[in-house]
């Protein structure tokens, strides 16, 4: 039989573990971490969007990228697509993703959305002129987008971060997902990141 | 210059590549083949299994090189599964039937190296031989970890043509000749030796999730996502898979029904 004095830390320690706040198993967690932005930009319907009061209290998917890029950008949001389809409907209407053109000049405002439905309907998709979208890339921590050399047939690609910023529910991103992460990891990290509270309702 | 497919992770291109390793593996079995089956002829097999023989040297050709092969190294698991069927179902049965007598005369003649090819060649070590190399060739952590490198893509698409040539072994070629190995005991054999593969193939359709981080990952492909792409891979593995087993099955069946069982036999092989 384990002694008393054992066995009161191990209940501690449990009871502590039970309470805390769930912990993303993948991704690259930022510490400390990253309050949820202002900004806004102008939607895909023409109307301004203010990102922090419009997604506040929201599981948001945050992601910077360009509709004509031939890898990273259509892998990554079909992945985040394709888990988020699968979550009980309660928990979809919880989630947004915002997506960010890192490439105004290429992407309108109907490219934009033709690109993004694709993918899901329910999508945002987000655009500024450069520098507001730089400024915006600054503020979450993010390099700015470079445009590659132009190819003999007026093509380029953009160079531009990879990954997607997570903010949860207490308007704070805790986590980024770098180009890489599967589908099954979303599967396992999105229940945990939609289980993260504001302290407040501790 | 690429000398075997593997994955690139570059965006899908149409404009044709060159794999001189394809061509130089190709060459080296149909020359190979084109040997045996010469002498096969000369002993009596029939001009359809030479033939058949000559279109399983064009399948092994057409799976490996573009566009096949690179789909299947790095896009498309669907691409990936039917290079196993053809590699590993398809190509080593066709391919065994019509060199089977100087096979068989090549076993007999040989020395030391006879008892390995016994105890390879043995039906319950040949079946689970094929089945190590279906399961371990099937599993996600090899796949994406052999799939980007030339040498990876390489020894998985070997040991797939190897696996199969074990497999359909005892079938075709019967020799040495085991006394016990009737054809009704034959069928059994095909039938088990087959099962894990309709087991992975199984396991591929009923995934919610893509297995395969290479096809996950991959630069997108337009037509279907990754994880159609996938249930599309179970199903030509569970189908052309069963299609192949099944067809043999019943052909020989009807020529066991029939009394024809061992009319085609290669000549005198030695007993174990």
């Amino acid at each position: 039989m384990l002694p008393t004095r054992f066995l009161a830390p191990c209940l501690a320690a449990v009871l502590l573990a039970a309470c805390a706040a769930p912990v993303p198993r993948h991704g690259v967690p930022i510490e400390p971490a990253l309050p949820r932005p202002s900004f806004t930009l102008t939607d895909t319907r023409g109307v301004p969007f203010e990102f922090s009061r419009e997604t506040r209290g929201l599981l948001t998917f945050l992601f910077f990228g360009y509709t004509n890029c031939p890898d990273v950008c259509p892998v990554h949001v079909a992945n985040v697509a394709a888990v988020l389809r699968k979550l009980p409907f309660e928990d979809q209407r919880k989630a947004r993703f915002v997506f960010v053109t890192a490439d105004p000049a290429r992407d309108s405002l109907p490219q934009l959305r033709k690109w993004l439905d694709q993918f899901d309907t329910s999508f945002i998709g987000l655009r500024g002129d450069e520098v507001e979208v730089t400024r915006v890339m600054s503020a979450v921590g993010m390099p700015p987008a470079i445009r590659g050399a132009v190819g003999p047939d007026g093509r380029y690609e953009v160079g531009h971060s990879a990954a997607v910023l997570v903010f949860t529910a207490d308007d704070s991103a805790h986590v980024l997902y770098p180009f890489g992460t599967r589908q099954l990891d979303w599967a396992e990290d999105i229940p945990r990141l939609l289980r993260i509270r504001p302290q407040t309702e501790d | 210059m690429q000398w075997w497919c593997s994955a690139s992770g570059k965006p899908w291109t149409w404009a044709p590549q060159y794999y001189p390793g394809v061509w130089l593996m190709v060459a080296v079995l149909a020359v190979a083949f084109h040997a045996l089956s010469r002498r096969g002829r000369a002993m009596g097999e029939s001009r359809g299994a030479f033939w058949g023989g000559w279109v399983a040297v064009g399948l092994v050709w057409q799976v490996l090189d573009w566009p096949i092969g690179p789909l299947a190294a790095g896009y498309l698991a669907s691409a990936h599964a039917l290079q196993f069927v053809v590699l590993a179902l398809v190509a080593p049965p066709l391919l065994l039937l019509a060199t089977r007598r100087p096979l068989a005369a090549s076993v007999a003649a040989l020395g030391r190296a006879r008892a390995v090819a016994m105890l390879v060649t043995q039906p319950i070590i040949a079946g689970v031989l094929f089945n190590v190399v279906a399961i371990a060739t099937h599993v996600p952590a090899v796949v994406d970890a052999l799939m980007p490198t030339q040498v990876g893509a390489f020894t998985i698409d070997v040991l797939w043509l190897l696996g199969g040539l074990v497999l359909w072994w005892p079938i075709m070629v019967e020799a040495p000749r085991r006394s016990w190995f009737s054809a009704p005991v034959r069928m059994l054999y095909l039938f088990l030796a087959t099962l894990v593969h309709t087991g992975i193939a199984m396991v591929m359709l009923v995934r919610d999730f893509p297995m395969y981080g290479i096809y996950e990952l991959a630069p997108p492909w337009p037509a279907w996502s990754p994880l159609e792409d996938q249930h599309l891979a179970g199903g030509v593995m569970e189908l052309a898979g069963a299609a192949v087993v099944f067809g043999i099955i019943t052909v020989m069946f009807f020529r066991w029904s029939g009394g024809v069982e061992g009319d085609a036999a290669p000549p005198a092989p030695p007993r174990d």
